[in-house]
C-alpha cells in the first residue's frame, strides 16, 4: 500500500518535525546572511539626512533649528530628520553610534572639545566648512582652541556664557551694590546667609562644579594642565589659596547641600527665592519669567529682580569656562557632503542670527559678529553675556583640548579636590596631591593607548 | 468556650492585620501620591519652598498634562511602551516556556549547567550588553524602529522567564504528564494540553514581570531608537522635559502617573495568579 502523502491525511496543517527544523534552519540562515552581509536588507533608497542634537536649554532654539533643517531639506529635496534627546543621554548614544559604526549623519558633541580627540577616527574633517564659514561671521573667537591635533574634526557650535545671576531686591536688603570680584560674592554670600538667603555654587559632581571652579582656580592664577598638554600642573601655590577660598565660600556664604547639587539644583534655588546668587547662564532667569514664578510670600515675580552681572574677577585673572557645545559628522555617514552643505547652510549669518534670536542669546556661537547680535541689548539681562564670551576659554586652559583633559572632567576631579577640602576631609595639600595623582594617571593612561 | 467578647473577636483582625500593614501600605503608595500631588500644581507652587509639599495649596492645574497631551508625542510614546511591552513579553513567555520546559523534565547531558548559564546570561547587565547589541541592531537593519526593541528586549527577557518558570514546573507533579503520555500524547501535546493549563499562574507571573520590565526599560529604547515619535514613554519623558538645568517636574510627574496606570491595572487584574505564581516554586 501506498503510504499517504502529507497533502492527504487529516493532519495536513500540522507541521512536521522536519519542516519546522527545516524552516527554523533556513530562518536562521537568512538572518545569519544579514549579519554577514553587514547591511539591512534593500528597502526604498532615498536620500535621507538626520542630524541628532540635545534638548535646548531654551526650547525655541530647537524649533528654530528644524525650521532650518526643514527648510534646507525642501530646497535640496532631502529627507530630512532632527532627532532632540536630553544632554546627559548624548555620551551612550554616540558611543553606540559609534560601535554600530551607523547612526545619525549629523551629531552634537560635547559638553567640551574633548569628543573631537576621543573620536578623531570616527569624525569626518570639516577645514573645508570651518574655512567657509568663518569669513562670512567675522571669524571663530578662538581658532586655535578648535583645533583639534591641527584638525577641524567639529565645528564649536554654541556656548552659554556664564555670567552671575543675582536677586538684587535681596543685594539692596544688604547694602551691597556693583559686585565684581570673587571676594566681593564672598562678602555678600556672608551677610545672604545671614539672613536666610545663601550663595549657591555647586561643588558636586556635575558640570556647573567644574565650569565654577575652574574659574575660581583660573582667577587665582591656578591650573590644572600646562600649555605643553602633558604637565599636571594642579600642585601649585594658587591651587591652594583657590581651595581655602572655596572652603570660607562654603562654610560661611553657603549651605551644605551644595556638595549634592547637581546642575538644576541652583537654578531651583535662585528661582525658589533662597539663594541670593548663583553662577550660572541665563536658563534660570528664562524659566522664572516663563513661568511667571513669584517671591515667596509675594505677588511680584522674581524674573523682576534677577539681574545678570559679569562672571568675577580673582585676585590675578577673570576668566570662566562652560559647555562648549559643537557639532560633527560620522565619517561613517552616508551623507558626509549633504551633511557639510546643511552646516554650511545653518552657519550662514542671516541662519544664525535667527537662531540664536530664538535661545534668547543663551546659545552664543563661536563666531565674532554673533557676540554683537541685537539680542544682547534687547533685555539688561543679556547686556554681559558678550563680555562674558570675551573671557571663556575651553577648560583646560591654557593647555589644549586632548581626550586626557575632557576625562579630567568627566570624572569630576576638580569639584571633588575642592569638595574634600572643603568639608573637611582632607588638608589643602593632600587634596593637592591627591588630585595630581589622579590627573598624573589620566594623562599617562592616555598616552598609553596612543 | 471563650470568654473573650464577640466584638473584640470580630475587630481583632483591624489590630492584627490591617494595622500593621498601614506604615507598608502608606510607604508603597507614598510616591504614586507624591506624583499625583505634583502632576497637578502650579510651577509657581513647585518652587516656593515655603508651600506644603504634600497637598495642592495654590490651587489645581491640568497645564501639566496639556504640555504632555499639546506638544510632545506623549500618547505615541505609550501606545510604542505598550506595543512593544506586549509584543516583546509575548514572545519571551513563549521561548521561555520552550526553554524551561526541557530544563526542568528532560535529563540530557549539560541540562544543568545550561540551566545556569541561562541565569548568568540575566545578570548581564544591559550596560555591557548595548554596545555589541547596537551593531546586532544595526545589521539586521532594525535601527530607529519598534523591532529594534521588540528583538532585544527578549535578551533579557527570555532567560528570566525561563528561570522563573523552570522553578514552576518543577512543582507540577510529573505522573499527570506521565499518565497523557500514555494515553498517547506526545511532549508537545502533553505540554500544551496539561502542563500549561496546570502552570497558568506561572506563566502569567512571568508574563507579568516580564512586561514590567519592558515597560520600564529605558538603556535600549535611547539607544536603539532615536525618532521622537517612534520613543518609548520612558525615553520620551525624560528627552523632552528635561532640558539641561531645567527640569519640568510637573510634566515629568504627569507622565510618570499616565505611565503607571498599565502595570498597576495589570497587578489588580492579576495579582491572585502573580502571588501564587511567585510562591509555587518556594514549597515545592
Amino acid at each position: 500500500m501506498a503510504r499517504p502523502s502529507a497533502a492527504s491525511t487529516p493532519d495536513s496543517g500540522r507541521v512536521s518535525r522536519r519542516q519546522f527544523l527545516g524552516a527554523a534552519a533556513g530562518g536562521a540562515a537568512g538572518l545569519g546572511g544579514i549579519l554577514a552581509a553587514g547591511r539591512a536588507p534593500a528597502v526604498a533608497q532615498t536620500k535621507e539626512l538626520t542630524f541628532l542634537t540635545i534638548a535646548s536649554f531654551v526650547p525655541d532654539t530647537d524649533k528654530e533649528l528644524k525650521r532650518q533643517l526643514d527648510e534646507w531639506g525642501a530646497k535640496n529635496k532631502v529627507k530630512v530628520r532632527l532627532d532632540i534627546i536630553a544632554h546627559l543621554q548624548l555620551v551612550t548614544k554616540k558611543a553606540a553610534e559609534v560601535q554600530a559604526r551607523s547612526g545619525h549623519d549629523l551629531t552634537a558633541l560635547g559638553a567640551g572639545l574633548g569628543d573631537a580627540d576621543l573620536y578623531f577616527d570616527h569624525l569626518v574633517d570639516l577645514n573645508d566648512v570651518a574655512a567657509d564659514v568663518a569669513p562670512k561671521n567675522g571669524g571663530w573667537l578662538n581658532e586655535n582652541d578648535y583645533l583639534i591635533r591641527g584638525k577641524w574634526k567639529l565645528l564649536p557650535w554654541w556656548m552659554p556664557p556664564f555670567p552671575m545671576a543675582v536677586r538684587t531686591d535681596l543685594l539692596e536688603q544688604i547694602g551691597e551694590k556693583n559686585p565684581d570680584t570673587w571676594e566681593d560674592w564672598l562678602r555678600i554670600g556672608k551677610k545672604g546667609k545671614a539672613i536666610g538667603h545663601p550663595l549657591g555654587i555647586a561643588i558636586g559632581q556635575t558640570g556647573d562644579a567644574n565650569t565654577t571652579l575652574l574659574s575660581i582656580l583660573w582667577s587665582y592664577g591656578g591650573s590644572y594642565v600646562g600649555k605643553d598638554g602633558t604637565t599636571i600642573t594642579i600642585n601649585s601655590k594658587q591651587t591652594r589659596q583657590a581651595l581655602d577660598f572655596v572652603k570660607r565660600l562654603y562654610t560661611e556664604a553657603m549651605d551644605p547641600e551644595v556638595v549634592a547639587w547637581d546642575d538644576a539644583s541652583n537654578n531651583r534655588c535662585l528661582n525658589a527665592g533662597k539663594c541670593i546668587a548663583i553662577h550660572n547662564p541665563i536658563s534660570a532667569y528664562e524659566s522664572a519669567k516663563k513661568d511667571k514664578i513669584t517671591i515667596p510670600g509675594k505677588t511680584r515675580e522674581i524674573a523682576e529682580v534677577i539681574d545678570h552681572v559679569n562672571t568675577p574677577k580673582g585676585p590675578v585673572d577673570r576668566r570662566t569656562t562652560t559647555g562648549y557645545w559643537c557639532v560633527g559628522i560620522w565619517n561613517f555617514s552616508k551623507n558626509v557632503e549633504l551633511a557639510k552643505d546643511f552646516l554650511r547652510y545653518h552657519f550662514q549669518p542671516e541662519n544664525q542670527a535667527k537662531w540664536v534670536e530664538a535661545g534668547h542669546g543663551f546659545n552664543l556661537p563661536f563666531l565674532a559678529n554673533l557676540t554683537k547680535h541685537p539680542v544682547y541689548k534687547s533685555d539688561k539681562q543679556y547686556r554681559f553675556i558678550p563680555e562674558v564670551a570675551k573671557v571663556t576659554v575651553p577648560p583646560s586652559w591654557p593647555g589644549p583640548t586632548t581626550a586626557a583633559s575632557q576625562q579630567v572632567l568627566d570624572l569630576y576631579i576638580i569639584p571633588n579636590m575642592f569638595a574634600q577640602h572643603a568639608t573637611g576631609k582632607m588638608t589643602a595639600d593632600q587634596a593637592v596631591a591627591w588630585a595630581e595623582k589622579e590627573m598624573q594617571e589620566i594623562y599617562a593612561g592616555r598616552r598609553r593607548k596612543t | 468556650m471563650s470568654s473573650v467578647p464577640r466584638w473584640l473577636r470580630r475587630s481583632r483582625p483591624v489590630f492584627t492585620l490591617y494595622m500593621p500593614t498601614v506604615p507598608f501600605v502608606l510607604f508603597a503608595l507614598f510616591p504614586l501620591y507624591f506624583m499625583f500631588v505634583t502632576s497637578f500644581k502650579t510651577n509657581a507652587e513647585l518652587y516656593d519652598v515655603s508651600s506644603v509639599p504634600f497637598w495642592i495649596g495654590r490651587g489645581v492645574t491640568f497645564g501639566h498634562y496639556e504640555l504632555l497631551s499639546k506638544e510632545t508625542f506623549f500618547w505615541s510614546w505609550f501606545v510604542n511602551s505598550l506595543m512593544v511591552s506586549v509584543a516583546a513579553s509575548a514572545i519571551s513567555v513563549v521561548l521561555g516556556v520552550l526553554a524551561a520546559y526541557p530544563l526542568a523534565r528532560l535529563k540530557f547531558p549539560g541540562a544543568e549547567s545550561f540551566g545556569v548559564a541561562i541565569f548568568i546570561t540575566y545578570l548581564v547587565p544591559p550596560s555591557l550588553l548595548f554596545l555589541p547589541l547596537s551593531t546586532v541592531v544595526n545589521r539586521l537593519g532594525l535601527s530607529d524602529s519598534l523591532w529594534a526593541l521588540v528583538v532585544t528586549y527578549p535578551t533579557f527577557l527570555v532567560p528570566f522567564c525561563t528561570w522563573l518558570l523552570m522553578g514552576y514546573f518543577r512543582t507540577v507533579p510529573k505522573e499527570i504528564e506521565e499518565c497523557a503520555m500514555l494515553d498517547g500524547c506526545n511532549r508537545l501535546q502533553t505540554l500544551i494540553r496539561i502542563l500549561l493549563p496546570v502552570a497558568v499562574p506561572g506563566v502569567i507571573c512571568a508574563a507579568l514581570f516580564a512586561f514590567t520590565l519592558s515597560w520600564n526599560e529605558f538603556l535600549y529604547a535611547l539607544v536603539f531608537v532615536s525618532p521622537a515619535e517612534l520613543k518609548t514613554l520612558t525615553v520620551g519623558v525624560f528627552s523632552e522635559l528635561i532640558r539641561g538645568d531645567i527640569y519640568y517636574w510637573g510634566g515629568l510627574m504627569a507622565g510618570a502617573c499616565i505611565g503607571s496606570f498599565p502595570i498597576v491595572i495589570a497587578y489588580v487584574f492579576f495579582l491572585d495568579y502573580y502571588v501564587s505564581g511567585l510562591t509555587a516554586g518556594a514549597v515545592k
